[in-house]
């Protein structure tokens, strides 16, 4: 379960009772009582003498589960049984660099790339192993047993011989202060097929606090003799502040400051970091939304009116039409090979900006004081977030007290450094504790946007239908259309080329979900459907072809694996069976096949949909394999499938970010509109491929990519009618 | 100033202040209960749904000023004491929850909707079930309603 004592409150609990306090990490060690009483501690693993475990969780969860996977890696490795785990976001335990910025120690202390998983794998176990060794060796020495020939149960060492046990907690005092206990580097890990816990469905262990309304969040955190902040930001992409009026305002009850703050950074040729703005600081977020609204303001909107969406769309294309582009891969001879070809096609694919439009808005408390500051905060990246307050207020990262939150989802948002950098200039300024919290459409107003991208599309089969060239040219306001340009197929194509440029734009870009890949995908798979047509084959044939015509490829695109593409083969003849892929549909219905590896993992879809007349349809069902290396909580890499698959029919469906003459607007769930019940895919059957690996690889952001191009490959199945622009409800 | 006489959670509650005030915000800020949430403050993604004499109402569109007399149940006033909700109950067995944060207004939506559809197809839930979800957790969502229907039926 989740809960929120401090740490320093159950140390000082930990030390009162006597409990086992391990410092964890790669290196676990056991720590002494003057340890404990320093002022910077270690993240930690505590055993009490109730054989209770309390676990610091080294990453953020904003809903991928990280909680529920750390406390299951401890129970699995430590034989105890999960109730009796207990876990809590841990500090951030890194370091303050020779700059003076924080940075991680031993322990990544982020939530992005789909990493979770991955690199907590090592040292959670490493802790839990070691802490299992250590009261095997207390158990040992009370036995007068050798260590070797004991075993560890249900939260006891257990001597086979005997058949006697005693449990963790007995043994707790065993194990003093000054012990010298083996060595880390010593302590076996337990073999997989042992493990009791990992591998096994495990509901989320934060679900009772979530289901009854517990105070978890950051946005739900309060701090004595703070003020709220409600700001007013200046719409215009690149505009700036002329002019305010707070007489109304200043007069409004409870109103304590109301302060302009500039843009950031000054230099309007720069894309904006913060926007300018003109805060009201109240007692109460109600009196200081009023306040704020009471505000006469008049914005610069002159600059960035070319910051259009129609206009950005009819300059990408123009790119494409006659544009010099740098060549980003090339094999064999593309023109010739087009030449040669039995047939040839092309086409052209674009979509549009998305916001992040995460569930809990930006928000997080900021106290700065002359030589030191506090912060409460959801946010993705520890150190991240405190280097917010380094740059802001010209600290150092060691004088920084930071409160970690979960996060109501983030999607890659919550990585930055905007809203704290605000809340830090105005707690500077008042001397006291600030809260700023983010309205809706500042969320969308003010967000870095997934990039949009335009690609034109050239390719050609033989006589038998199998590709021959491709070649692909791209662009796209961020570097997304240099990833894509270089996706596979390259190298699974003999001629190939791919082209791209950047398209000039002044809309803040970040990550989202599955950055790159989430576009990328959709227009390769997509495109490699329409050579499947072209060439008269079967997609799901083409694809199975295509992975089979050698036995690996290299990834020319982060994390630049090299994959193996029997796993390929696997993936997609397990959706082909378990989807009845070859069982004829109803007129109105069709399915789609897309396969695409991201974030170290490969997912595979087939989506099913049904036509609602002409210009609407329905996911009937979904059938997915996913491989993702060991599945620590298949019902957790479940969840995230189906996440991804809803986020990505959402973004495919209806994203569409709209900027007219440098103001965005769609700014809220009435104008940008998301996925609900009614729309939701009826069925989504998930399958996890075990391939005997014995690590973790990335799930959260695995599923989404492939997701697009299924569905639209589902749509032009079940009514003739190729969807190359998104979002796809303004294409059909 | 306004006062309005209401009951939260089965106890009485007087309110004084601006009537204008959204009932999300009086809960959130001077009441302490923090389980009802933002999302949008346009009614439109019901993060903050509560009941209001037992229906299913976003509280971030509702004014202090219209609640004279008004039984309010938020999700911290759901459970009967120690013991959750069918609803509570099956997000948990359903493991519907994944960031968590609109499923406080999820809950409170289909706690309201179980009354007035007992025995609910996937027809009536999709059209009376209209919370976001920005996690997706929709098919989880559905299952765990039908299991609350269930069991409430059964208790």
């Amino acid at each position: 379960m989740n809960t929120h004592i401090s740490r320093r409150s159950f140390l000082k609990s930990a030390a009162a009772t006597g409990a086992l306090v391990i410092a964890v990490g790669a290196s676990p060690r056991l720590l002494s009582a003057a340890e404990l009483n320093s002022e910077r501690l270690p993240a930690l693993l505590w055993l009490d003498k109730n054989g209770n475990v309390i676990l610091g969780v080294p990453v953020p969860d904003m809903g991928q589960g990280t909680h529920t996977l750390a406390a299951q890696i401890i129970a699995g490795e430590m034989d105890i049984d999960l109730s009796n785990v207990r876990v809590e976001l841990m500090d951030f335990v890194g370091k303050t660099n020779e700059k003076g910025i924080a940075a991680f120690g031993h322990l990544h202390q982020g939530a992005g790339g789909s990493m979770t998983a991955m690199l907590q794998w090592d040292p959670l176990r490493q802790t839990a192993a070691y802490t299992r060794s250590l009261l095997v060796e207390a158990a040992a020495k009370r036995w007068n047993a050798d260590a070797g020939s004991l075993s560890t149960r249900d939260g006891a060492v257990v001597n086979p011989a005997s058949g006697t046990t005693i449990g963790y907690g007995d043994l707790v005092k065993d194990i003093g202060d000054g012990a010298a206990p083996a060595k880390w580097e010593d302590v076996p890990l337990k073999p997989l097929a042992a493990n009791k816990v990992v591998g096994k469905d495990q509901p989320n262990l934060v679900a009772p606090d979530i289901v009854t309304g517990k105070p978890i969040f950051g946005i739900d955190q309060e701090v004595p003799g703070m003020l709220n902040a409600v700001i007013r930001r200046c719409p215009h992409v690149k505009g700036d502040l002329v002019r305010f009026d707070a007489s109304k305002a200043e007069k409004m009850p409870g109103v304590r400051a109301v302060i302009p703050l500039p843009r950031l950074p000054e230099d309007k040729a720069e894309r904006r970091f913060i926007a300018a703005s003109v805060a009201v600081l109240a007692d109460t977020l109600w009196q200081a939304r009023k306040a704020a609204d009471a505000l006469e303001i008049e914005w610069d909107g002159k600059y960035g009116v070319e910051t259009d969406s129609k206009l950005l769309q009819e300059k990408a294309i123009s790119l494409l039409d006659g544009a010099e582009m740098t060549e980003t891969v090339a094999q064999g001879d593309v023109e010739a090979a087009l030449k040669g070809a039995a047939k040839t096609i092309e086409a052209t694919y674009s979509y549009p900006h998305w916001a992040h439009a995460c569930m809990e808005p930006q928000n997080c408390i900021v106290d700065i004081r002359p030589d030191s500051a506090e912060i409460w905060v959801g946010n993705q990246f520890m150190d991240e977030a405190i280097n917010a307050v380094v740059y802001a207020c010209d600290l150092k990262a060691e004088a920084i007290t930071a409160h970690f939150y979960r996060l109501g989802t983030a999607f890659g948002r919550k990585a930055e450094h905007d809203f704290l950098r605000e809340a830090c200039l105005l707690s500077k300024q008042v001397g006291k504790p600030v809260k700023v919290t983010w309205f809706r459409e500042d969320e969308m107003e003010q967000d870095y946007y997934n990039p949009m991208g335009a690609y034109r599309l050239r390719g050609g089969v033989d006589g038998k239908g199998r590709p021959v060239a491709m070649h692909m040219r791209g662009t796209s306001d961020a570097r997304a259309a240099l990833y894509a340009t270089q996706e596979i197929p390259f190298g699974l194509i003999p001629n190939y080329k791919g082209e791209w440029q950047q398209l000039p734009s002044d809309v803040s870009n970040g990550a989202w979900r599955g950055p790159g890949s989430n576009t990328r995908a959709w227009v390769t798979q997509a495109f490699l459907n329409e050579l499947a047509h072209a060439g008269g084959r079967d997609p799901l044939d083409f694809l199975l072809d295509l992975f089979s015509s050698q036995s690996k490829v290299e990834m020319k695109n982060w994390p630049n694996l090299t994959l193996g593409l029997s796993r390929y083969v696997t993936a997609l003849k397990t959706v082909e069976k378990a989807s009845g892929y070859r069982t004829p549909l109803p007129r109105g219905r069709g399915r789609g096949v897309a396969i695409f590896t991201t974030h170290h993992s490969l997912c595979a879809h087939v989506v099913e949909v049904e036509m609602k007349g002409e210009t609407d349809f329905r996911v009937i069902k979904v059938t997915s394999a996913i491989d993702c290396g060991l599945a620590v909580n298949p019902l957790g890499v479940r969840a995230q499938v189906e996440s991804g698959i809803v986020d990505g029919l959402c973004a495919a469906k209806y994203g569409n970010m709209v900027f007219e003459r440098g103001v965005p607007v769609t700014n809220n769930f009435d104008t940008y509109r998301k996925l609900r019940m009614d729309e939701a895919p009826l069925e989504i059957d998930v399958h996890i491929l075990d391939f005997g690996d014995t690590s973790p690889r990335g799930t959260g952001e695995t599923s989404l990519p492939p997701f697009i191009p299924a569905l639209t490959n589902a749509i032009f199945a079940a009514s003739g009618k190729r969807i190359r622009k998104l979002p796809i409800m303004e294409a059909l | 100033m306004t006062r309005v006489s209401l009951t939260i959670n089965g106890k009485p509650h007087q309110f004084d202040g601006d009537g204008e005030m959204p009932l999300l915000w009086h809960l959130r800020e001077d009441a302490g209960l923090k389980g009802t949430k933002f999302g949008c403050g346009i009614g439109a993604c019901g993060a903050c749904t509560v009941h209001i004499d037992g229906a299913a109402v976003r509280s971030c569109s509702v004014s202090m000023n219209t609640l004279e007399g008004a039984d309010i149940v938020t999700i911290e006033g759901l459970a009967d004491g120690a013991r959750l909700h069918a609803v509570q109950e099956a997000w948990i067995a359903e493991d519907v929850a994944q960031c968590g944060y609109c499923q406080a207004g999820q809950i409170m939506a289909a706690a309201a909707f179980l009354k007035d559809y007992p025995d609910p197809t996937d027809e009536d839930i999709a059209e009376n079930i209209t919370n976001l979800c920005r996690c997706g957790t929709y098919v989880r969502i559905r299952k765990a309603i039908k299991r609350a229907a269930q069991s409430l039926q059964t208790a």
